[in-house]
């Protein structure tokens, strides 16, 4: 173990707030990008009897700030030409709470399934060019969601998601719950990111409440992290494999799925890890014994991964249908602000674990291979690559027993927090406004819905019948976009 | 490749089902109606080496006019309710209607009351209940082998 591992560098506390008037909401936004600060959302918060309040989150290794302005005239001006990332943020704010932003044109609906067909899909014309309606329900065991392809023969000429069947409306509800409860919600949002999402919220609320998590409450965290991350890869591989309808693949990697989810069961009474976070407090604690046990177990996962691995590579018919396909370039990624393994497979040395200093990471290289080309097959290894990467740091976690941990105060209490988290698909930023001991609103920016977008260009001239490959080498969660 | 099946061959099942030495075997289309995607997640386990639902009969169809039993996760969202009667009515008779998981059965369900439409009891008739935060595989393929078996019992006079 690494002492820099070990103890607490920094404490990342709560955000500096910067309040603009309406009219400068863009150019402040715009100069904290130039600065190179990186975009994690935008939000809009209704206050009684107030016009919307405009969050945007950005961030630097040195800390966060939030941009925050009150919507006088109902109209901003937007920001999506310089960060196209902001575009399903500023639909949201647009369908939840009627934020007008001028100079996105078409603001076509993202929330609102209300809207006739032709304000929330692109129109395309031309000789032969139809649209196939995919959904909502899918043909598989697969979550709901509405995808409308624009083709011409087999190739897609555009994509238009319509995401939202899942909306159970789960940050409005939690508004108004106390600072503690309101993790059931975050929870809630995404079983298979359940881990992240509680973590990024609990973050966001100790930040706010000027708490920082001692050294054995980050190792707790970070271990229940790793865990969710393993078998969500190990998840991931498999659905690849059955992209190609690989069935051997497919069930080796099911079988190890099963095999880590049956730990987690082992470790926490949860397969999927539930409530295994609280605010201000550790949820978890291991023995000795339980460590060691756990060690093994998932040595014995990573030997049968390298064992599995090395024989997929010398399927050809498996490998010839994954280079090439589905090519998101760097630029692009850089670009729409793609995150998770999805940038890294196409060269983006980007990971929010190298900067978590409320988590257990010191020292933390982001893994990219070099030979990252952005394809369906560069996701599949990037996936393996963090897989390898996960179970080293897992052996050293779980070195020792794990006492419950908690947390001290290190600051004084601000309204505004914000929790950053890698999840298995990509940096979750995490936003609660609080009042009291009362949470007035949660905003959660997941790495699906950081990704759903990117997704949607990626597939641009590719073929049909490969959608459902590309779609699973992102692997992107609907609920947790949905909420 | 080799390897790899050599390796699956040594998997053992932990699914026993229920030993009446009848064989049969269900159409099973599932829809997510709002889930965490916790359900689909062990749905899809259970058609894994070690539960392998399909060794028995339990398939999962493309289309709810192959099925012979809907099921159904998440809390009904009012986006979702449309969908959802609209794949019960292509459904043929005798159907059965399963609720898989908490949210289905309408416990602990968290969300805005103008986005949910319910417990499934409320907008279909349920004939077979799955409980568990989600079920896990091992409940779900207990629950489904048995409702294999079962099916007389299960199917209501609906005519």
């Amino acid at each position: 173990m690494t002492t820099s591992r070990s103890d607490p560098v920094t404490h990342r506390g709560a955000p500096e707030i910067t309040q603009v008037p309406a009219g400068g909401w863009r150019r402040a936004c715009l100069d904290a990008h130039d600065k190179g600060e990186r975009f994690g959302g935008l939000f809009a918060t209704m206050r009684a009897e107030r016009p919307a309040q405009l969050r945007a989150v950005f961030s630097t290794t040195a800390g966060d700030r939030v941009i925050t302005c009150e919507t006088t005239e109902g109209t901003v001006q937007t920001i999506v030409g310089a960060i196209p990332a902001a575009g399903w943020d500023e639909r949201e704010a647009h369908d939840l709470h009627d934020v007008k932003f001028a100079g996105h044109d078409p603001l076509r609906p993202l929330l609102d399934h209300s809207a006739r067909l032709a304000a929330w899909t692109v129109s395309t014309v031309g000789h032969d060019v139809h649209q196939v309606a995919v959904g909502p329900i899918h043909a598989g065991v697969i979550e709901s969601g509405h995808f409308r392809f624009h083709v011409v023969g087999e190739r897609i000429l555009h994509l238009d998601l319509r995401l939202f069947y899942k909306r159970r409306g789960l940050e409005a509800a939690a508004a108004g719950q106390p600072v503690a409860a309101g993790i059931a919600y975050a929870q809630r949002a995404c079983a298979a990111c359940a881990v992240t999402n509680s973590v990024a919220y609990a973050q966001a609320c100790e930040a706010a409440l000027g708490l920082a998590p001692d050294r054995e409450l980050r190792r707790a965290r970070t271990l229940l992290l790793e865990l969710e991350r393993v078998y969500n890869h190990l998840h991931d591989i498999s659905m690849i494999c059955a992209g190609v309808g690989f069935a051997p693949g497919t069930m080796a990697y099911a079988a190890l799925k099963e095999r880590a989810q049956r730990l987690n069961e082992r470790l926490t009474w949860h397969r999927f890890l539930f409530d295994t976070i609280t605010v201000g407090n550790g949820a978890v604690s291991l023995n000795s014994e339980e460590t060691e046990h756990a060690r093994r177990e998932l040595g014995a996962i990573r030997q049968e991964h390298a064992t599995s691995w090395r024989e997929l590579q010398f399927v050809t018919s498996l490998q010839q249908r994954l280079g090439g396909v589905g090519v998101l370039s760097r630029e692009d990624a850089e670009r729409l602000g793609a995150v998770g393994p999805t940038a890294r497979a196409s060269g983006v040395r980007d990971d929010l674990r190298a900067d978590s200093p409320r988590l257990w990471y010191g020292g933390f290289r982001p893994a990219v291979s070099d030979t990252a080309a952005g394809d369906v097959a560069s996701r599949m290894t990037q996936r393996a690559l963090e897989l390898d990467q996960s179970l080293a740091l897992l052996d050293e976690l779980l070195a020792r027993a794990l006492p419950p941990g908690g947390v001290s105060r290190v600051s004084e209490e601000t309204g505004i927090g914000i929790g950053r988290v890698e999840s298995p698909r990509g940096a979750t930023v995490c936003l609660i406004e609080r009042d009291g001991d009362r949470l007035d609103a949660m905003h959660l920016r997941t790495g699906s819905y950081a990704n759903w977008p990117v997704l949607a260009q990626t597939v641009v001239g590719e073929l049909l019948p490969d959608f459902p490959l590309i779609n699973k080498s992102f692997e992107l969660c609907y609920a947790c976009a949905d909420r | 490749m080799f390897v790899l099946l050599n390796h699956l061959h040594r998997l053992r099942r932990s699914t026993t089902p229920q030993a009446t030495g009848r064989r049969g075997s269900l159409a099973l289309r599932h829809v997510d109606a709002g889930s965490c995607n916790g359900c689909e997640h062990e749905l899809t386990a259970a058609a894994n080496p070690l539960y392998d639902l399909q060794q028995y009969g339990l398939n999962v169809v493309a289309s709810p006019r192959h099925a012979d039993v809907l099921l159904v996760t998440g809390a009904i969202t009012t986006r979702m309710a449309t969908a959802l009667r609209v794949a019960y009515d292509a459904m043929p008779e005798p159907r059965l209607v399963a609720a898989l998981g908490d949210c289905a059965l309408g416990c602990n369900l968290l969300g805005q009351h103008a986005e949910l439409a319910g417990a499934l009891e409320d907008i279909i008739p349920v004939d077979l209940r799955i409980p568990g935060c989600p079920p896990t595989p091992a409940v779900i393929a207990k629950a489904l082998t048995a409702a294999l078996h079962d099916l007389q019992a299960l199917t209501p006079a609906r005519a």
